[in-house]
């Protein structure tokens, strides 16, 4: 008996020994290619989730495809802001990437690019810039305003939901533009929200979405990065509006369109411009003029008319006649928030800018504290 | 010849040691075959982990990071467990910690460097906040009978919609009012200079920062060692594991029993939490994605299953594991599905409890000797 167990004790050891030497030994060293540009894109969420992260992965992929072998792209996903993401970066600086794209508000903090100086970041939606961090971000509220007309034009009763995340001025102000979409097309269309505290939670955003169409919407548009809401729609026979990009096959009856981002041609810009050293420091908003923001293709839910309505207005928005965001504004309160004539700026204004805006129009149902 | 599977009576020193060995290595080995699966290679993985936790400049830096609020909470689980007291709270008891640590933090700091007493502050803070909410499971459990499993594991789903709620749904006194990027994305406040926790440098591999975190844990593993093998309220919580009616026999309280335990236990995960706070993040963190996402409580389960709830074990397998957890992040790209590193870990958390049922009965193969008698041949024992 002794001996048996001895020898199973030796052969415990052994395996455990022999796997690390061989890992180590055997297991080769990490591949370290001397010649492409190495650039890394971070996503808050898994790179397939058919919204937000997919867009940016598709950026990347069209990015990769266009440099070849001259870029070397690495993609993190499921990465949180904080503590996950310093670390990301920290093993990302040892592997020698020179460049990182941080998609989510709070990635890239003014402390971290100090801490790498030789690192270009590029971070998405956020405000701090340094000598060795850019911001990027567009005009979604453009295209969003176009994706409720769509809505608007679909609904009968003129109820609409909107499920949407975390109750700040990006997703307030894109409320606000689906919305004033929707009142155009149907005059007195209201919209209710339903927050999810979340940018990707398929679960909540279906809960969300029940709620909504329980309450008497008829028309179901989101703000959020999962299809899930769309899916239901489907279920549930209700026309939906979807965001970040094309999820048509999800919900294919249900799909009206979707405000879409088209992050691959900024992408390239700055990857060019990084590997010629021109690359510098700034704040990009981008629009439907460079292509930066846009509208997927319609589903068969959305008229002929509708779509030579929106046709006309994305060109008025294109060619500076027309912005959705022009006084005159009321709030909820119908208090008169934007005087006539006045266009909201991105960054100036406080609570009357893109960037700061805390109030929801009128015709919205819901808080804007969440 | 039958194969028997009986009780041990005696449980041999080597075996605990052999068996949370054995269970990792078979864990990895049965990973590669998931890896193989996947179409990776499990030698080059293990290797560029290998690298990634504990070889490249900076990553036993990182790995700290990752290890400190992992062995935090598997000494709150091991406290616990000891006594066959399942508190699987400490995620929720760390979030607390936080809330109360990152309280007094911003309340008592001010300009300047680390000062010892808001730290000390921040310390006694955490550990009041965990203790606070292991106690409900505890009163819970020492006057209702309630399972501690079920009122742990909820509370801290409570737990992370309070945490939520501080930064998100309200602007309490932790969230950041101020400053035009507070009102693009709820943030918490930052931590004063004087309560930011400091760290030492100790020059190996181009520097490795030690936060005061990891010294804690250390000390509270030898509190916690010294708690269970060297005094009379450790032999006692020991008795009351093994057999509460033994336990009962010989005198002890049980309700003051477990109320102290899950006291402790909650105590540890909330200074694990005030650790977060004041090492790393410098401000609550409410982002449902953010630190509520890393499963740092569950984490801390899994170590202290492994260590078989030796507080010194914890400590060098909470190290482990963060290696694990940083190298998951290196590691994960285009070609290595993110959830891998789960994967990795959940099976060693089976393999380690598997394993467990081996340390206490043994397999036996009994060869029985065939009689030339002719009717029913009877298997001799």
């Amino acid at each position: 008996m002794k001996r048996s167990r001895s020898v199973l004790v030796l052969l415990v050891t052994a395996g455990a020994l022999a796997l690390v030497f061989t890992s180590v030994t055997f297991g080769g060293t990490s591949k370290k290619a001397a010649s492409p540009y190495k650039v890394a894109l971070i996503l808050v969420g898994p790179h397939n989730d058919g919204g937000w992260s997919q867009a940016h992965y598709a950026g990347m992929q069209y990015v990769q495809k266009m440099l070849g072998s001259k870029v070397q792209f690495t993609m993190k996903e499921n990465i949180a802001p904080g503590a996950q993401f310093n670390q990301t970066v920290a093993s990302l600086s040892s592997q020698g990437y020179k460049m990182i794209f941080g998609t989510s508000y709070g990635m890239i903090t003014k402390a971290v690019a100090a801490k790498y100086p030789n690192i270009l970041f590029e971070q998405a939606t956020g405000t701090d810039l340094s000598k060795n961090l850019a911001e990027y971000f567009g005009r979604a509220e453009d295209t969003v305003f176009l994706s409720g007309m769509a809505a608007g034009a679909a609904s009968k009763t003129g109820k609409i939901g909107y499920v949407v995340a975390f109750p700040i001025p990006e997703v307030i102000r894109h409320a606000n533009a689906f919305a004033l979409g929707a009142q155009l097309t149907h005059p007195g269309a209201t919209v209710s929200l339903v927050w999810t505290n979340s940018w990707f939670d398929p679960t909540k955003e279906k809960k969300a979405a029940q709620s909504l169409v329980g309450a008497g919407a008829d028309v179901l548009g989101q703000n959020v990065d999962s299809p899930a809401a769309g899916q239901y729609a489907e279920s549930a026979k209700v026309p939906w509006v979807g965001y970040d990009s094309d999820s048509s096959k999800f919900a294919p009856k249900s799909w009206l369109t979707a405000a879409t981002y088209n992050w691959g041609p900024y992408m390239l810009k700055r990857v060019k411009a990084a590997m010629a050293g021109t690359w510098k420091s700034g704040f990009y908003y981008g629009s439907l003029n460079d292509g930066f923001t846009g509208i997927a293709k319609y589903g068969p839910g959305v008229s002929a008319a509708t779509k030579a309505k929106i046709a006309t207005y994305m060109k008025k928005i294109e060619n500076g006649s027309f912005y959705e965001f022009t006084g005159p504004l009321y709030d909820q309160t119908g208090k008169l928030r934007v005087k006539a004539g006045v266009k909201m700026q991105v960054l100036t204004g406080g609570a009357n800018s893109l960037y700061g805006m805390n109030w929801l129009v009128k015709g919205v149902i819901g808080s804007a504290k969440g | 010849m039958r194969i028997t599977f009986e009780r041990r009576l005696r449980q041999p020193r080597w075996l605990s040691v052999a068996v949370p060995v054995g269970s990792v290595v078979f864990a990895f080995f049965l990973a590669g075959l998931v890896l193989l699966a996947t179409g990776h290679n499990p030698l080059s993985t293990y290797r560029q982990l290998f690298d990634a936790a504990f070889l490249q400049t900076g990553s036993l830096t990182q790995t700290l990071i990752s290890a400190t609020p992992l062995a935090f909470t598997g000494l709150a689980a091991a406290a616990a467990f000891r006594m066959k007291l399942f508190n699987i709270g400490a995620e929720g008891q760390l979030y607390m910690g936080a809330i109360f640590g990152a309280a007094a933090g911003l309340y008592l700091g001010g300009t300047g460097s680390s000062s010892p007493f808001v730290i000390a502050a921040m310390v006694v803070t955490g550990c009041v906040g965990g203790t606070l909410w292991a106690l409900i499971p505890g009163v819970l459990k020492a006057f209702f009978k309630t399972n501690e499993i079920l009122t742990s594991l909820l509370l801290n789903y409570v737990a992370a919609l309070v945490l939520t709620y501080l930064i998100f749904q309200s602007q309490s006194y932790w969230r950041e009012t101020k400053g035009f990027n507070a009102s693009v994305f709820p943030v918490g406040k930052q931590l004063p200079p004087s309560a930011v926790w400091p760290s030492w440098t100790i020059h190996i591999q181009g520097g490795v920062t030690v936060p005061l975190g990891a010294v804690l844990a250390v000390l509270a593993a030898v509190v916690l060692w010294v708690l269970y093998a060297r005094t009379r309220f450790g032999f006692e919580a020991r008795v009351l594991g093994d057999s509460e009616r033994a336990a009962r026999y010989a005198g002890v309280r049980v309700r003051r029993k477990i109320l102290a335990v899950m006291a402790l236990s909650g105590a540890i995960a909330g200074l694990g939490g005030a650790s977060q706070v004041g090492d790393f993040a410098h401000s609550i963190d409410g982002d449902p994605n953010g630190l509520q996402k890393l499963g740092y409580g569950y984490t801390g389960i899994v170590i202290a299953a492994l260590a078989r709830y030796n507080p010194f074990a914890v400590v060098v397998v909470a190290f482990l594991i963060g290696g694990l957890e940083n190298a998951g992040n290196t590691l994960q790209g285009v070609d290595f599905p993110a959830g891998l590193v789960g994967v990795i870990q959940g099976i060693i958390l089976f393999s380690a409890l598997g394993g467990e049922v081996l340390i206490r009965h043994r397999v036996r193969i009994v060869r029985t000797k065939k009689r030339a008698a002719a009717a029913g041949a009877e298997p001799a024992s």
